[in-house]
């Protein structure tokens, strides 16, 4: 088994990661909170355990709720390394056999499945499993950001420093404050990313609407999409769903 | 990522030369002795990543090595894992581009594949003669990775290996969070006295050294003479000398006068049951120290021993975790303590690996 996920993984380029669920999950503003408030374990992560957070109604497929100012997506992408572990669970590859110092076999890859989501992020290439732990977090994060969609109000909405952040400084509405653009090899790109997909679902996949919200032409904005290629691939999943054409 | 390593590699080296390369070989070509593998040495050798670049090949040359590299890791398939659970082709390529990684000066020139440059000078870290050698060791004779390009990258660090010392291995990476987690929650722990038995290249003891306060202090104990070495080597390396001090002898020999004050006490100690030891995976079972992996008949010799001396050594709420071979060493542990030195301990827990493996035994001294 090890063999077989180790190979299925290097099948994948580097960046990429096993997602699950293939449609974004939506999460209850109550059960985030749930977490936080209940969340006492300070300690580094409990390997290999679950944590005691599950989702109020056990199901990891709810569908869809909207609930005005939920932005528990965005609680998830921000919370502290320590929190977002909390509610893992984490394993290396299941080896056969007793490992420790029977095994020479360089198995570090580490797979991190967030349990009240069901998203699981994957990091097998460097060297040390700490650094794989590390970069499957990173990558759990992203996930998330391009998963789990907060509902927006259109009619009061206004876009979050966060994704000012990502825009190109051309913006109108992008003051000095927001400093240089920030691209997508910044940690602080995800927050801006999961921003930016919730502002494209709300207008149902429109590039020019949401441009208009942003105040940025349709070009520049597809070409920040386009400048990721995760972020690329969520809006145009979305896209095909609505039955729009994919961005080139 | 591969410049990510090197240029570590390279800062490490630049700020550390003077105090960790230059007792070591730093600028000697490597002659046929440092490939060989006996642990005679009393210095440690410098692991390929830290060697200067004093060699060059074309880069026709070098792809041809890789070429070849790659044929020989092909051609083993999956027969060393049928045989002995060895490593399957899939592993070795992926060890092949860390060789290349720890070897060559700009690795990245190897993917680049232009052919306008194959006329193009690269600098090697070894001899490419030597990177053929290497390499038939690897596949072989089986000849642990780790060993071949002297090091592991182990949690944040990479530590030196040569034979005479066991590679620390992942599961082993637990140890440090655990003792970061307890000292988390108990800051007067930070700031004791820890201890580190049968430290092999150090790395525990370099990890909890480097999680413990400004007062902590750690002594890395191990009783063979290349493994103080390596120790030493890997302390020096990351600036730990006024924290971590290394010392030789068998397990708590080296701590009389320090009974009941230990603040904690950790250990990897052998534990692999003496009829397991023949059926090891060639890496392990011929490369590999025995004195590092056999623990007697039942595995437990060791342990027992450790566990009989934390009741004595530990301060009174100091902590100690031990790794051992799984669940049913680990409940022996538990039950021999609750059961033997019944009150002596308290707290006590086994805690998983990543695979899930019952692996650790931790606790407090009441």
């Amino acid at each position: 088994m090890a063999l077989n996920l180790m190979k299925s993984c290097a099948k994948l380029c580097p960046k990429t990661t096993t997602l699950t669920p293939a449609t974004p999950v939506h999460l209850r503003r109550f059960q985030i909170h749930f977490n936080i408030l209940n969340s006492n374990n300070t300690t580094s992560f409990s390997p290999n355990r679950t944590s005691s957070f599950r989702c109020a109604t056990g199901d990891n497929n709810t569908p869809p709720v909207s609930s005005s100012g939920n932005d528990g997506g965005r609680e998830l992408v921000a919370m502290s390394d320590e929190k977002l572990l909390s509610q893992c669970e984490m394993d290396t590859y299941k080896s056969s056999g007793p490992g420790g110092q029977h095994r020479n076999k360089r198995e570090s890859a580490v797979r991190i499945k967030h349990i009240p989501t069901g998203i699981v992020a994957q990091a097998s290439e460097d060297r040390s499993q700490h650094k794989n732990r590390a970069s499957a977090l990173a990558r759990l994060r992203s996930l998330l950001a391009l998963k789990v969609r907060s509902t927006i109000d259109l009619e009061t909405y206004t876009p979050p420093p966060e994704l000012l952040q990502i825009l190109p400084a051309k913006s109108t509405i992008r003051g000095s404050e927001n400093g240089p653009q920030i691209g997508p090899n910044n940690p602080k790109f995800a927050l801006g990313m999961q921003a930016l997909l919730d502002l494209i679902f709300a207008v149902e996949g429109s590039v020019s609407d949401a441009a208009k919200k942003l105040g940025l032409s349709t070009g520049a904005l597809s070409r920040l999409i386009l400048s990721d290629d995760s972020l690329r691939q969520a809006v145009n999943e979305f896209r095909a769903s609505k039955g729009m054409k994919p961005l080139k | 990522m591969n410049l990510s390593i090197l240029a570590r590699a390279s800062i490490l080296s630049s700020t550390l030369t003077s105090r960790t390369l230059n007792r070591t070989i730093p600028h000697r070509p490597i002659s046929s002795s440092s490939l060989s593998y006996t642990p005679t040495s009393p210095n440690p050798k410098t692991p390929l990543f830290l060697r200067p670049p004093i060699f060059t090949a074309t880069l026709t040359d070098l792809k041809k090595f890789q070429t070849w590299a790659q044929t020989l890791a092909s051609s083993v398939g999956s027969s060393f894992t049928e045989s002995d659970n060895g490593p399957c082709s899939e592993i070795l390529h992926r060890e092949l581009n860390w060789l290349i990684q720890d070897s060559v000066q700009t690795p990245d020139i190897l993917s680049l594949n232009s052919d306008s440059k194959t006329d193009a000078v690269v600098k090697l870290r070894a001899e490419l003669g030597d990177l053929y050698l290497l390499w038939k060791q690897r596949i072989e004779e089986r000849r642990p990775f780790q060993y071949v390009v002297g090091c592991e990258h182990w949690r944040d660090l990479v530590l030196s290996v040569e034979e005479g010392v066991l590679i620390p291995r992942p599961e082993t990476e637990l140890m440090v969070d655990l003792v970061e987690g307890v000292v988390k929650e108990r800051v007067g722990l930070k700031r004791g006295l820890w201890v580190d038995l049968g430290t092999g290249s150090g790395a525990i003891g370099i990890g909890i050294g480097r999680v413990l306060g400004d007062e902590g202090r750690v002594v890395a104990v191990d009783v063979s003479p290349v493994a103080v070495q390596v120790a030493l080597f890997n302390v020096r390396r990351y600036g730990l000398e006024d924290k971590v001090s290394v010392k030789q002898g068998s397990w708590f020999e080296p701590l009389s006068g320090l009974e009941g004050q230990i603040s904690g006490l950790v250990s990897n100690p052998p534990y692999i049951p003496s009829g397991h030891i023949s059926g090891l995976q060639a890496e392990v079972g011929r490369h590999e120290p025995i004195l590092a992996l056999d623990g007697g008949e039942d595995g437990m010799s060791d342990l027992l021993h450790l566990c009989n001396g934390a009741a004595s050594m530990l301060e009174p709420g100091g902590f100690f975790a031990f790794e051992t071979n799984g669940e049913d060493q680990c409940r022996f542990l538990v039950d021999h303590m609750e059961s033997v030195h019944n009150n002596s301990f308290c707290d006590l827990k086994i805690v998983p690996d990543f695979a899930g493996v019952q692996r650790f035994v931790t606790g407090f001294r009441s």
